[in-house]
């Protein structure tokens, strides 16, 4: 999980309105791409991932109605909310007979409160870990190429500043240092094989958003990786 | 007379109730459709039938993933789920071993027509 100080300020915020709230269970926050920011200490982090991964898949699916912006299940023993906040979703787990209206102020104010303070002390966002997690997709075809393609976000993310010292010293010099940018990965496979390869964003409108990178046929095969499967990918800055 | 005594009849009369409210539901203003999918059939009415599959596929990850959630933090048997976007939501519930999806807008009272089915 993340720790840099906008991180733990807001596990220190879950902890105060979970302290406030007794009905709520399990609290956490992770951001569109699917990075884990904060949870609260009871929430194993199996747990948090395993809701994770359902909520991208649900997230993908409900394209069919729109943007997703928030997610309500009422089970027997409890209440599950997972709403948007600016690009970041926060899970709550509450008792069953958690009023709704101290969820919605939770969810609708505090939290995005929070975040906007957060946000006035230092104006870059989240910092995400650099490596991620990727569903591999097949690029074949006479124009394939030789590069690798990857969402223009998570290429983004990667050239935001990733050192908190220095986010924090540019936060408060007003200052910020100029960004360099990515063009070589490191790709890392589940068999142990790895390679470093130059990378693109996705040209692909209909691809894109769908933590997914596109991979030439050659080096899929090069790297024994098939579509579908997951690869660690990380930045070479 | 004719005296109910069997549970298949119940359910059956159970289904055939629960059609006759979501007929009712369909007419009412920022109702788009629903998806009815019960052990042995399913029934579809959505206005725009070219979003059938799309919404289909949705409905069912709905019931898959709610399931999957609840079960990891130990929040026992799904009630209702409710799904919001932008513009569109979907109140997605268990009714007489029938999975029930209602598609609307966003203005639509979820509340109202969740106890009205229940």
């Amino acid at each position: 999980m993340n720790r840099d100080p906008y991180a733990i300020a807001l596990n220190n915020a879950l902890t105060e309105i979970k302290k406030a709230y007794p009905d709520i269970k399990n609290s956490f926050i992770f951001t569109k791409n699917g990075t884990i920011i904060t949870g609260d200490q009871e929430t194993d982090e199996k747990t948090m991932n395993n809701i994770l991964e359902s909520f991208q898949t649900m997230k993908e699916k409900a394209k069919a109605i729109g943007n997703l912006k928030s997610f309500h299940i009422t089970g027997k023993n409890g209440k599950l909310t997972l709403s948007k906040i600016k690009d970041m979703y926060l899970v709550l787990a509450t008792s069953k007979n958690a009023d709704k209206t101290q969820i919605y102020s939770i969810t609708h104010v505090i939290i995005p409160t929070i975040l906007k303070t957060l946000e006035t002390f230092a104006p870059t966002h989240l910092q995400s870990p650099s490596t991620k997690k990727l569903v591999v997709d097949t690029l074949t075809g006479f124009f394939a190429g030789d590069s690798v393609q990857i969402d223009t976000e998570i290429l983004r993310d990667w050239t935001k500043n990733n050192d908190p010292r220095a986010r924090l010293n540019d936060a408060l010099t007003g200052e910020q240092d100029m960004q360099e940018s990515i063009d070589h990965v490191r790709i890392e496979t589940s068999g142990g094989n790895s390679t470093l390869c130059k990378v693109k964003e996705i040209n692909d409108q209909n691809l894109k958003g769908k933590n997914m990178i596109r991979i030439p046929e050659k080096l899929c095969k090069t790297l024994e990786i098939n579509k579908g499967d997951l690869v660690k990918v990380k930045p070479l800055l | 007379m004719l005296v109910k005594n069997s549970e298949t009849d119940d359910t059956e009369n159970d289904v055939e109730e629960l059609q006759e409210k979501l007929q009712d539901i369909k007419d009412q203003e920022g109702i788009i459709g629903y998806i009815l999918r019960g052990p042995k059939s399913a029934s579809i009415d959505l206005k725009d039938p070219t979003k059938i599959i799309d919404y289909a596929i949705l409905s069912s990850a709905v019931f898959d993933v709610s399931q999957n959630m609840t079960e990891a933090l130990q929040m026992g048997e799904v009630d209702t789920i409710l799904v919001e976007s932008e513009e569109t939501k979907l109140l997605s519930m268990n009714i007489n071993n029938h999975r029930l999806s209602i598609f609307m807008e966003k203005s639509v009272n979820h509340d109202k027509i969740y106890k009205n089915l229940k």
